[in-house]
């Protein structure tokens, strides 16, 4: 009895171990089967997806920091076409919420281009109507039967990030706009448009949550903070406006810089334009210097040239504040005659009567006594013709003509002494004059005031540009 | 029972021909359950593994999400408190702008300029694949295809 138990026993072990082993040879089979290689190849595909990570765009803000740039999310709206159950109801819905063509839109469901599973009907849709669809869709989808889909299946919706200036038009020259296409145009925008966009990552990234560490860090754009200050700019685009409307002007500039160390607190301009609504572009403007004249239209100075001059004058030692000279009203430069703005002679002047009751023929005076070289080398040391080298887009040069030049004749050394016959940007015009109040120093213009990047703050540092004039002659005539 | 009694069992229990047999059954069991707890502590450690990996993703998604709130708040914020906006509000409460004459400038003993506003917040740590142990990410088949790996490397 015990012998025959003991062999059923034996029996049982025997096939219990077979079939275990059956079992591990039949893992190991299909585990290196020719299946088996297709469907880790197959799983393999979908282990990683290629992902581009758009990081968002820097915001700008003022020195105060109030935001003058930043961003808002807006909808992508599309249809997946392999899933849509009523494409009118979605035509309907989306003719009524975002007032776009019913005919278009039906069309771009039932005809859409060869291959395509996926059909973008609107995009930059604010935040509000894309809602108000989604829930619709969720409310259709909750009236439908049990196990049938609601009528706006299909309607997909992404959200993405589009840039937004809180402050409309206010200091639009000076921080420029960003297209639709993540571009930016003129200002800070465009200057700083590397900086700002920061730099897309182009990632597997693994489906498997045990891989979730690889997926990459993308850094936003750098934070920028200007040294513009809003409510001065504010107050003086309002001046600016006044005084276009008093004097009944088409265009005018403001800026306020701080001479020590070129911090530029306000640069108000007209016209001005909502960076909102960005794609009016072409109906306010229709030149790119007029985005920002205060950097990119040249003019003619005119009499602001004469501190200028006097300050060239004192430097070299021509005159002293208390040279006197006999105005006869007229001057004789290279064959031309040169008047007073009145057409007056003034009679006996000092150097402070000659700034005080702004007389050409005075200048004209020093101009030529100082001789081209000396005069034309002070002119260059302020920085006429050269670009100033603020950090904005599209600053122009404007136009210093120099003895030897085609265009230059003698004429010209008397005119360019009040301003007349040269060319230069009010900025440039302002760091030149910024070397008087600023102890003979130019300091670079500039609009940024730090950056801000992954959690620091790199603070911009002043420039020293050059010195045209002594400390003393600074002194002097401030 | 005396002491011989006791030597008769143990003689008897050591000569009993289905001791081998319960030794082995023993053993094989003992193997069965060490592998056992070895495959239930893989799997609750994979497991573990696979919800943390879900979690981080999911957070990841969350943070993208949180930060597009955050941005679109302070834009909203912005413009609520913008230039033109704060104007109107303090007309309207009947705040007028003041003349130049108006002004009466006070020495305040203490007051410092305003200066700008530092902006950014403290640095967020963030871990990187490259900080982070081979121990608290690779799973047990790993670790043991490595250590197969690095002894077979050792041996050439």
């Amino acid at each position: 009895m015990r012998q025959q138990y003991a062999r059923r026993v034996q029996a049982l072990a025997g096939a219990m171990g077979l079939i275990a082993l059956a079992i591990i040879v039949q893992m190991t089979r299909i585990q290196n089967s020719p299946e088996a290689a297709i469907f880790r190849q197959q799983a393999s595909n979908y282990a990683y997806e290629l992902r581009t990570f758009y990081p968002d765009r820097g915001e700008i803000y003022d020195r105060n920091g109030h935001l003058l740039a930043g961003n808002k999310s807006v909808y992508e709206i599309g249809v997946d076409l392999s899933i849509v159950k009523d494409p009118h109801a979605i035509a309907t819905a989306i003719s009524v919420e975002l007032g776009k063509d019913y005919s278009q839109v039906i069309g771009a469901i039932q005809n859409p281009p060869e291959g395509l599973s996926y059909v973008v009907l609107a995009d930059y849709v604010d935040v509000e109507q894309a809602l108000k669809l989604q829930e619709l869709k969720k409310t259709l989808q909750e009236q439908a039967e049990e196990g049938v889909l609601g009528g706006l299946t299909g309607l997909e919706f992404k959200s993405h990030p589009q840039r937004s200036y809180p402050e409309n038009s206010l200091g639009s020259n000076v921080i420029g706009f960003v297209s639709r296409e993540g571009r930016g145009y003129f200002g800070i925008e465009e200057k700083y448009d590397t900086l700002l966009a920061g730099s897309p990552v182009q990632a597997f990234v693994p489906t498997d949550p045990n891989k979730a560490f690889e997926i990459p860090r993308v850094l936003n754009g750098t934070t920028l903070v200007l040294t513009i200050n809003r409510d001065l700019q504010a107050s003086a685009e309002q001046i600016l406006d006044e005084a276009l409307a008093t004097y009944g002007a088409d265009n005018g500039t403001i800026i306020v810089m701080d001479p020590r160390n070129g911090e530029l607190l306000a640069m108000a301009v007209t016209p001005r334009m909502d960076l909102n609504q960005f794609w009016n572009y072409g109906t306010i403007y229709n030149y790119a210097s007029e985005f920002n004249p205060a950097i990119s239209m040249p003019y003619e100075p005119g009499s602001v040239t004469k501190i200028l001059t006097m300050a060239a004058a004192l430097d070299s030692g021509s005159v002293t504040p208390g040279t006197t000279y006999l105005d006869t009203g007229s001057i004789l430069v290279g064959g031309a005659i040169i008047q007073n703005w009145n057409q007056e002679p003034w009679g006996m002047q000092d150097m402070t009567g000659c700034l005080q009751h702004s007389l050409n023929v005075c200048m004209a005076t020093l101009s030529t006594q100082m001789g081209a070289g000396t005069f034309y080398g002070y002119m260059d040391g302020f920085g006429f013709g050269h670009l100033t080298g603020v950090d904005l887009a599209g600053e122009a040069a404007g136009r210093l003509k120099l003895p030897g030049d085609e265009d230059w004749y003698p004429v010209d050394l008397g005119t360019n002494s009040f301003g007349q016959g040269v060319s230069a940007t009010p900025i440039q015009i302002m760091m030149a004059a910024s070397s008087i109040a600023n102890h003979g120093r130019t300091v670079t213009p500039h609009a940024l005031y730090a950056m801000v990047r992954d959690g620091r703050q790199y603070d911009v540092p002043a420039q020293f540009a050059g010195s045209p004039i002594s400390e003393q002659t600074a002194n002097t005539l401030s | 029972m005396n002491i011989q009694n006791v030597n008769h069992l143990v003689h008897a229990y050591k000569i009993a021909p289905w001791r081998i047999q319960r030794q082995w059954i023993g053993n094989a069991l003992l193997v069965v359950v060490v592998l056992a707890m070895i495959a239930t502590l893989y799997l609750d450690v994979t497991s573990q593994a696979a919800i943390a990996g879900r979690e981080i993703q999911d957070l990841t998604t969350s943070i993208s999400a949180s930060q597009q709130a955050s941005a679109d708040l302070q834009t909203q914020l912005a413009s609520l408190t913008s230039a033109r906006v704060m104007e109107q509000r303090a007309f309207e409460i009947g705040f007028r702008p003041m003349e130049s004459g108006e002004a009466e400038y006070l020495v305040v003993p203490g007051y410092s300029v305003l200066e700008p506003d530092i902006l950014s917040s403290a640095p967020i740590l963030q871990l990187s694949a490259l900080t982070i142990p081979p121990e608290y990410n690779e799973s047990l088949l790993d670790w043991v295809d490595k250590k197969i790996a690095n002894s077979a490397r050792g041996a050439q």
